[in-house]
């Protein structure tokens, strides 16, 4: 159970933490949720063994929204296994701790290093070379940490999966793993500029796959800002379409 | 001295223990003829190897701390530096390394690559040191240079390729076959100084262009020009080869294998040519200083002799004219004469002797140019201090030293062993930043302090062996700290009458908890309730307090004091009633500031064989460790995790036997964390306990 009575300094006057300020986060970050916004329903927005994907091309921000959503998971205290086939373990540590700081001082508190702390043992980070990257071996990393009690993922981030390489095989087996282990799994799939959209919006080489996806969204950069919009699965269809986003927190800007 | 930085190589040997490293350095010393006999490691002649200079070495035959040396090979200048053979000292592993370009990978023909080639090879991984390989002792039974190179490859991960091929194995070892030139190489003489070049012997030249053409192309890769003569089939010269290899090694992308039998005087002579083509000189390596004038930026340093001077400290030694200092010049010219400051220090220091060292002998220069190394005589100063010409203030390492997290007590056996750990401690704490030592009033103990068991252990045993200090240990402790969590008031009044002039303050305000300092005193108080020559009395009061907790006698951190009110008495005020006051609103306020114990909490980094993942998971998780993840890398993988220093100690023993010894780990202090309630219980048991056994 998280402790809620952590004390901070606001300004020059030392405060404490209250219940009602972490509530207050926790608020803020849902009503700021941009997928919320865009009319997905429910807390965790996938159904157990469901699939997500955000997408965008390169730079635009999907590691960092998916991260935001992982802090989201986080504050509620559901656990969250980010698998990166990008980065260094203490690289993707680097986005939780900068996003949470960013999203801690948009709220004014300045010093939520110590909550910051508190969250993170619901956070496991795993990073495998893309080539070496493959579903027995994941569930092999999984079964050692569940088997020995050591983390149990209540949702699954996998950051950069070649999608154009995957045949539809492999997600299919980690469809099995997902329902297996009662997961929700979340992708970033790269999208390329000189690849066009196909009629539906979506890229081609992700088009043998987009039917196994319940959760659909897509960033991109308009200028000098960042919009998400709903491709597939929101349960509200009078939300609107598409939001624009605090580059920093990937939580929308205000005025949306 | 040349003054050309493109012929300098500053290089040092990484190796397994017993891979014949010592006997490969004489053997290189004895070829660049810096020495001009050979003796032998376990010296039948009484002699032994030069580069162990110190008597125990000598005796055992291993390598504890070989000097740094230089050595000249057809033209190139070859700097020699020592390596140091443990990972778990961050500052000193970073030290020594920082001062090496490129570095020789010694492997034994048989053994192969062992734990220790795992771990001299992370280092150089870690801190980008390209290198090539030598597979040493090829005239041992079982030897197998290829077997070996598919290690490299497949254990280390290693682009390995053969620049060799054997001429007889074991036995019947002969020379090598060079790859690059297509010659047999022989080596006559004595000793095997005279390298003669021969046609490839018949029965090897299929075998012989079979490898050179893997090497060829692998070579390629990095090499446009290489390529074309490929596929142009026109003619490929050594220098392309040498060109693409180079370029390849620099990038830590190849690695070139050399092979031979130092002990039987064969092919050394080739792999210093080796050395020679495919080794960096200082300036293909980039380094940086930190300039402290421009919030602790990175700055690019130039090789450029004019430029203002920018000089590491990376060794200290005592001789018997004083301290040795060993320096290496990145940028500017240090000479004869100059001034230079210490960065950390801020002493400014004329520079009297400059010397060239090769083993126990040295030489006089009138200075040393950047990328050099040498050695300065009269500078007091200590390891890993950067000296800079007065106009920058630029650091080599960073400033921050972090503060000790383990204690020992120590106790010498006798007096001649007090004397000689007063040395021993004296020179440790010059060395080493981390380590600390100090006299416990209390007890009258001498304590030290580190980063680690493995960092005080490594002292203790130098202590023995090098300075014949003969000392007990005691259990080691951990650097708990107490901190308050809330806000409590005080109001307290000391008052005494006990004849004569009594004591008497009061002082009132609160404690609350601090989240970036240490201590801070503020006082709030209008009117002179206090008068104002009693505030600094007050401030060193509540100071005093915070050395030893009320809790559990820890160190206290994290507080600010606010003092709002208070009264004094015309006569019976004084400073040490303030200071007693203080002190006693102190203990009133901070039980009730709900004051808990913070443990140091230990960065570690697991580098183990995929399978046993699992395994050092498990044992992470037991000692209370968080895992921050893991990271899958080919045949290895790496798991960091946070773990209470408290739960670490026996951790390299428990975690050799439960991976076959074959995973390693590194630890490094990362943060203080509130003890969990169930542990702070056991803590508060233990203290009381060991306040009873003191009593």
């Amino acid at each position: 159970m998280l402790s809620i009575s952590v004390a901070l300094k606001r300004e020059k006057n030392v405060i404490h933490l209250t219940h009602k300020d972490i509530i207050m986060i926790k608020k803020e970050m849902i009503y700021r949720n941009p997928l919320v916004n865009l009319g997905y329903d429910s807390e965790d927005i996938l159904p157990v063994g469901g699939f997500g994907a955000v997408m965008a091309h390169a730079g635009v921000g999907k590691t960092a929204l998916l991260v935001q959503l992982a802090l989201n998971m986080m504050l509620r205290q559901n656990s969250v296994l980010h698998v990166s086939l990008n980065d260094a373990v203490s690289k993707v540590d680097l986005w939780y701790q900068e996003i949470f700081r960013d999203i801690a001082s948009k709220f004014g508190i300045d010093e939520v290093n110590h909550y910051g702390e508190k969250i993170q043992p619901y956070r496991f980070i795993m990073t495998f070379k893309v080539e070496g990257f493959s579903t027995p071996r994941l569930e092999e990393r999984l079964t050692d940490l569940m088997e020995q009690n050591i983390f149990k993922p209540h949702t699954m981030i996998i950051d950069g999966f070649k999608f154009d390489d995957a045949g539809r095989g492999q997600l299919m087996q980690l469809k099995e793993l997902a329902v297996k282990y009662a997961m929700r799994l979340w992708f970033t799939v790269h999208t390329h500029r000189h690849e066009p959209p196909q009629e539906n919006g979506m890229p081609l080489s992700f088009l043998h796959v987009e039917d196994l996806f319940d959760v659909i969204v897509q960033m991109e950069t308009r200028g000098e800002e960042v919009f998400i919009k709903a491709v597939k699965g929101k349960s509200d269809p009078s939300a609107k379409n598409d939001l624009l986003l605090d580059p920093a927190t990937m939580l929308i800007k205000n005025g949306n | 001295m040349k003054a050309d930085n493109q012929k300098i190589r500053n290089i040092g040997i990484s190796a397994h223990i017993d891979s014949g490293k010592t006997t490969l350095t004489e053997r290189i010393l004895f070829y660049t003829k810096r020495i001009h006999a050979i003796h032998d490691v376990k010296g039948k002649d009484g002699v032994g190897a030069t580069m162990d200079s110190m008597e125990l070495e000598k005796e055992r035959g291993i390598t504890i701390a070989s000097a740094a040396t230089y050595c000249e090979w057809k033209g190139y200048e070859v700097n020699i530096i020592d390596t140091p053979g443990h990972v778990d000292f961050t500052i000193e592993v970073e030290r020594s390394l920082r001062v090496l370009d490129g570095a020789i990978l010694v492997l034994c023909a048989v053994g192969g690559v062992q734990s220790q080639s795992i771990t001299v090879d992370r280092q150089m991984k870690r801190y980008k040191v390209p290198c090539i390989a030598f597979i040493n002792k090829c005239d041992r039974s079982g030897a197998n240079p290829f077997r070996v190179i598919g290690q490299l490859k497949s254990k280390l991960g290693h682009n390995a390729v053969a620049m060799q091929i054997p001429i007889g194995l074991e036995n019947d070892v002969q020379g090598v076959v060079d790859l690059v030139a297509m010659k047999a190489l022989y080596f006559d003489g004595e000793n095997g100084e005279i390298v003669r070049e021969a046609e490839i012997p018949a029965h090897l030249l299929d075998e012989a262009k079979a490898k050179r053409e893997e090497m060829v192309d692998a070579a390629s890769i990095f090499s446009d020009e290489l390529t074309e003569a490929i596929l142009n089939e026109t003619e490929i010269t050594s220098e392309m080869i040498y060109a693409a290899l180079r370029k390849g090694s620099l990038q830590r992308e190849i690695t070139p294998v050399f092979m031979g039998s130092a002990y039987k005087n064969k092919a050394v002579q080739p792999m210093l040519d080796g050395v020679t083509h495919l080794l960096p000189c200082p300036s293909d390596i980039e380094n940086v200083a930190i300039n402290m004038d421009n919030n602790e930026e990175t700055v690019a340093l130039n090789n450029d002799p004019e430029k203002p001077v920018v000089a590491l400290v990376f060794k200290l030694e005592d001789g018997q004219y004083g301290q040795l200092t060993y320096i290496r010049v990145y940028q500017g010219t240090l000479a004869k004469g100059s001034t230079i400051v210490n960065v950390r220090t801020g002493k400014k220091v004329k520079v009297g002797r400059v010397v060239r060292m090769h083993a126990e002998q040295m030489e006089d220069v009138e200075q040393l140019n950047a990328g050099y190394i040498g050695a300065l005589f009269g500078i007091e100063c200590s390891s890993g201090d950067t000296f800079t010409s007065p106009e920058v203030n630029l650091t080599m390492l960073s400033m921050f030293v972090p503060k000790p997290v383990i204690s020992l007590a120590i106790v010498p056996k006798d007096n001649k062993s007090q004397l000689a750990m007063a040395k021993a401690l004296n020179r440790f704490a010059k060395e080493d930043p981390t380590f600390k030592t100090f006299v416990d009033h209390e007890t009258g103990d001498t304590i030290i302090e580190g980063m680690g068991e493995l960092h005080l252990d490594i002292y203790v045993e130098r202590m023995r062996r090098e300075y014949g200090a003969d000392v007990t240990t005691g259990n080691p402790r951990v650097a708990y700290r107490e901190t308050i969590t809330q806000r409590a008031d005080f109001n307290y009044t000391h008052k005494k009458q006990t004849g004569g002039s009594g004591q008497f303050g009061r002082v009132a305000g609160f404690l609350e908890p601090l989240a970036d300092a240490e201590f801070v005193f503020e006082n709030k108080i209008f009117g002179g309730s206090i008068p104002s020559q009693y505030i600094t009395a007050c401030e060193k009061g509540f100071k005093q307090s915070m050395a030893k907790g009320p809790k559990l006698e820890f160190p206290v951190t994290g507080v600010k004091v606010v003092i709002n009110d208070g009264a004094s008495h015309a006569v019976d005020s004084s400073d040490m009633a303030f200071q007693a006051a203080a002190r006693g609103a102190f203990k009133e306020a901070y039980l009730r500031a709900k004051p808990v114990v913070h443990e140091p909490i230990m960065k570690v980094v697991v580098e183990t064989p995929s399978e046993f993942q699992g395994a050092v998971m498990g044992l992470l998780n037991q000692r209370r460790g968080m895992i921050i993840g893991s990271q899958d890398e080919d045949v290895m993988c790496v798991i960091e995790a946070q773990v209470p220093l408290a739960e670490m100690f026996g951790f390299s023993t428990i975690l050799r036997s439960a991976t076959q010894g074959k995973a390693q780990f590194t630890m490094e202090f990362a943060l203080y964390r509130q003890v969990p309630q169930s542990i702070a219980e056991k803590i508060a048991l233990d203290v009381a306990q060991n306040k009873k056994s003191a009593a």
